[in-house]
């Protein structure tokens, strides 16, 4: 009878472990957002900017997607263990604090994404199948690998920065998106995105979505140029049809949290 | 009876690394008896079997696997085919030399929260006699059996909770214990202290950031010596015949916004010179006076004879975080010489005296400043070499790199983060990822071979990604080295020439070593998350 109790006890307390309950934060007035904005600036901006756009030791934390957190209780145990392996220590604030920094750091995308699209996001699901933009873009699964998956990128660009994304495609784009060139020796082009590169070697994902090791010795010449391929659609679309895709975008968020 | 006396006093004979031993750890290159091989830190092995002509012969021989995923830092020492390593936080291991099999393990226990910079990482140990010594995240000093594996004693150094933790691998002298610790980044006031090896009794205590009535307190404004950094979390090197053990300090705080501590700021980002067996300072030299950004100077104290302007000096060399290469006279501490080694443009230049002129509008401000070289420095904390084969000075270098500084306001708060700006860079300051997609023209890593006199230039090997890694130069002109890339390379230390290379995937962040089995030379080198060995094909 004992064991059964114990059996049950422990089966209840795996249960409530690995339920779908999710610690809320408790701390989120705009006090208690203010509060997290001068902890992250003493113990946090140093790594991570003072915008917490990113630093020279941590990555950006105001997107609203976390590399090694999926909610709010997963932010307070990142900053209360740190991350292995990486220069996140974990921190000996009080859980108050540590909640208020979560709040500060929701906020930031949260007024980011505030911005609601001008345009009508039906018409704009049809201009993205009539511009074809899945022949270089993936989408829900399927498309051309060559470009940025747009599945979830209403969660991860804002309004603004998806309109700016059509209008001027090159003025910011990540690195694994930058344009190579390369040269063989043996007469070859290679043309596509760098997605590594060290000492020896770069690593390619060629036009056809091939991905390609090539030997630097085997190189003649190489280019790598910091734009991107998309073509801008200011000329291409109007005002409206753009606020239409930009509308459209908005709503590909996706399961993102 | 008689058989179990035997066996003990066969026990108590084995493995004795006396200080004799030490002293002449050179002599014996079979062994890597302490954390920088020898007291004059060179990074140097007598051993020649591995050859430029045959290093494209050598085989993995074993892979010691570590149990954490922090960055694995730690340069083992060898004592007649054992090796003993440390893992992160705190564990020592003791192996097999020729095969990597497991002896024993010792797990110190850690509190749940501790006050790392940077992670919870260890780089090392000492031995003296048959005791390891291992430097703690809450700040212990631990003395350990090397034969069982067992505890023989523990000494608080500080008290954790005020910032402090021990990352650095122990320097013996004599029958002490050396050790400084990390903090510099959370308000802590740091200190070098030694403790009696038998039982880890405090000896000497000398105080980086002296207090007031102390001879260099005048260099803080106000209070803000409390609060003043200067850690120590690298190991330093020791002159037997000058009796001076040499040290690097690390960084004022807070570490951005130097209004908060006016004046020079002695005695951080210093190299000191104390005698062993008091902790009194001999002399001190201040790389960088009231520093504003971050250049700690814990570089590996080298320490090599070798001439000077037609004479024979005694000579301390100094590769520091802040770009700029210097030779001093390690008796006396004077300066003779400093040039830039990579890009900067911090400071005009140094005066007579090798203190810098800096130039105007290059520390942090609110908007942010671009200064070259970037946070973390020219080079850092990973060991450079030097050897008496080639004569020549050999480090790693961050070349064309730089940082954008921002200062704001803050207050001291125990236990809390303590640097009131911070630093953007394309280069990150500590990337374990496996993808470089960085900008070529955003700085790059070199091995470098530097004339030790004048530091210029000789050879380099450029690579794609920046290095954290020590190097390891032999008599037979064999040069290790490994990178963030995860490549561990052998070049030819005459002439920079690359002779042999293995991905094994993964950061080296400590040094490679060199030592013998049965005879054999092999080589070992932590990257990523192991320790590989590798030795010529039998």
């Amino acid at each position: 009878m004992k064991v059964m109790t114990l059996a049950a006890l422990s089966a209840a307390a795996a249960l409530a472990q690995h339920s779908d309950t999710v610690l809320v934060n408790p701390f989120q007035t705009p006090d208690d957002r203010a509060r997290g904005a001068v902890f992250f600036r003493s113990q946090c901006a140093s790594c991570h900017g003072a915008d917490a756009t990113g630093g020279a030791g941590g990555p950006s934390l105001a997107t609203g997607t976390f590399r090694h957190a999926a909610s709010d209780e997963g932010l307070f145990k990142v900053i209360t263990k740190g991350v292995p392996g990486t220069p996140m220590p974990g921190f000996s604030m009080n859980g108050r604090e540590i909640w208020q920094i979560v709040g500060y750091l929701r906020s930031l995308s949260a007024s980011r994404m505030a911005e609601q699209a001008a345009g009508d996001a039906a018409k704009g699901r049809a201009i993205v199948g009539a511009q074809k933009c899945t022949g270089c873009h993936w989408m829900h699964g399927g498309g051309s690998p060559r470009g940025l998956d747009l599945s979830t990128i209403g969660a991860r660009l804002s309004v603004g920065e998806l309109k700016r994304a059509l209008v001027d495609p090159s003025a910011e784009v990540a690195p694994q998106y930058w344009l190579w060139e390369g040269k063989l020796k043996s007469g070859e082009t290679i043309k596509g995105h760098r997605l590594n590169e060290d000492t020896f070697s770069i690593q390619i994902m060629d036009g056809a979505g091939k991905l390609r090791g090539v030997d630097k010795s085997t190189l003649a010449e190489q280019k790598l140029e910091r734009r991107s391929a998309m073509p801008s659609f200011k000329d291409r679309m109007s005002e409206a049809q753009i606020n239409d895709v930009v509308a459209y975008l908005a709503t590909l968020k996706g399961d993102a949290r | 009876m008689r058989a179990v006396s035997l066996l003990f006093a066969a026990c108590s004979l084995y493995a004795q690394v006396t200080y004799d031993r030490l002293l002449k750890a050179a002599d014996e290159p079979g062994n890597w008896l302490t954390y920088h091989g020898q007291y004059s830190s060179i990074h140097h092995s007598k051993l020649a079997q591995i050859t430029p002509a045959n290093v494209k012969d050598l085989e993995l021989k074993w892979v010691v696997q570590a149990k954490s995923l922090e960055k694995h830092e730690t340069t083992p020492i060898v004592v007649d085919g054992v090796m003993y390593i440390t893992e992160a936080p705190n564990v020592v291991v003791a192996l097999d030399a020729a095969t990597g099999r497991e002896f024993w393990t010792y797990e110190h226990p850690l509190p749940d929260v501790t006050y790392p910079c940077c992670g919870r990482v260890n780089r090392g140990l000492a031995i003296l006699g048959n005791t390891l010594y291992l430097g703690t995240h809450d700040a212990k000093l631990i003395a350990i059996d090397a034969s069982t594996g067992q505890k023989r004693w523990e000494t608080v150094v500080t008290d954790y909770k005020k910032g402090y933790a021990l990352a650095l691998a122990p320097l013996i002298v004599k029958d002490k214990v050396i050790v400084g610790t990390a903090g510099g980044e959370l308000g802590i006031r740091g200190f070098l202290a030694a403790y009696d090896a038998k039982t880890g009794k405090e000896v000497w205590r000398f105080k980086i950031i002296p207090e007031p009535g102390e001879k260099g307190n005048e260099t803080w404004g106000g209070d803000s010596w409390k609060y003043g950094g200067g850690s120590i979390w690298l190991t330093g090197s020791y002159d037997p015949d000058t009796n001076l053990t040499y040290w690097g300090t690390g960084n004022p705080g807070p570490d951005w916004n130097p209004a908060k501590r006016p004046g020079d700021n002695l005695y951080t980002d210093s190299a000191i010179a104390l005698d062993a067996d008091t902790g009194k300072l001999k002399w001190h030299f201040q790389f960088t006076p009231h520093d504003e950004w971050d250049w700690d100077s814990v570089q590996t104290p080298v320490l090599v004879d070798h001439e000077y302007k037609g004479k024979m000096r005694k000579l301390l060399l100094w590769a520091n975080r802040n770009g700029f290469y210097y030779v001093f006279d390690r008796v006396t501490g004077q300066f003779l010489s400093g040039t830039p080694f990579v890009k900067q443009n911090w400071a005009v230049g140094l005066d007579e005296m090798g203190r810098p002129v800096k130039a105007p509008g290059r520390g942090p401000s609110a908007a942010g400043t671009v200064t070259f070289p970037g946070v973390q420095g020219g080079t850092n904390w990973f060991a450079p070499s030097y050897s008496p084969v080639t004569k020549l000075f050999y480090l790693n270098t961050w070349d064309d790199y730089s940082s954008i500084f921002f200062a704001w306001d803050q207050d001291y708060e125990q236990g809390k983060w303590y640097a009131a700006g911070g630093v953007k860079a394309e280069v990150q300051s500590a990337s374990r990822d496996r993808l470089n997609r960085r900008n070529p023209g955003a700085g790059y890593g070199a091995t470098r071979a530097l004339d030790p006199v004048t530091g210029k230039k000789i050879w380099e090997f450029r690579t794609a990604e920046v290095s954290e890694s020590g190097i390891l130069t032999t008599a037979s002109n064999v040069l290790f080295t490994g990178n963030r890339e995860g490549h561990f390379m052998a070049l030819d230390a005459t002439n920079g020439k690359l002779l042999w290379r293995k991905y094994l995937s993964g950061m080296a962040a400590s040094s490679p070593i060199t030592f013998l089995v049965n005879g054999k030379q092999y080589v070992t080198v932590a990257i990523g998350q192991a320790l590989f060995c590798f030795g010529l094909r039998d």
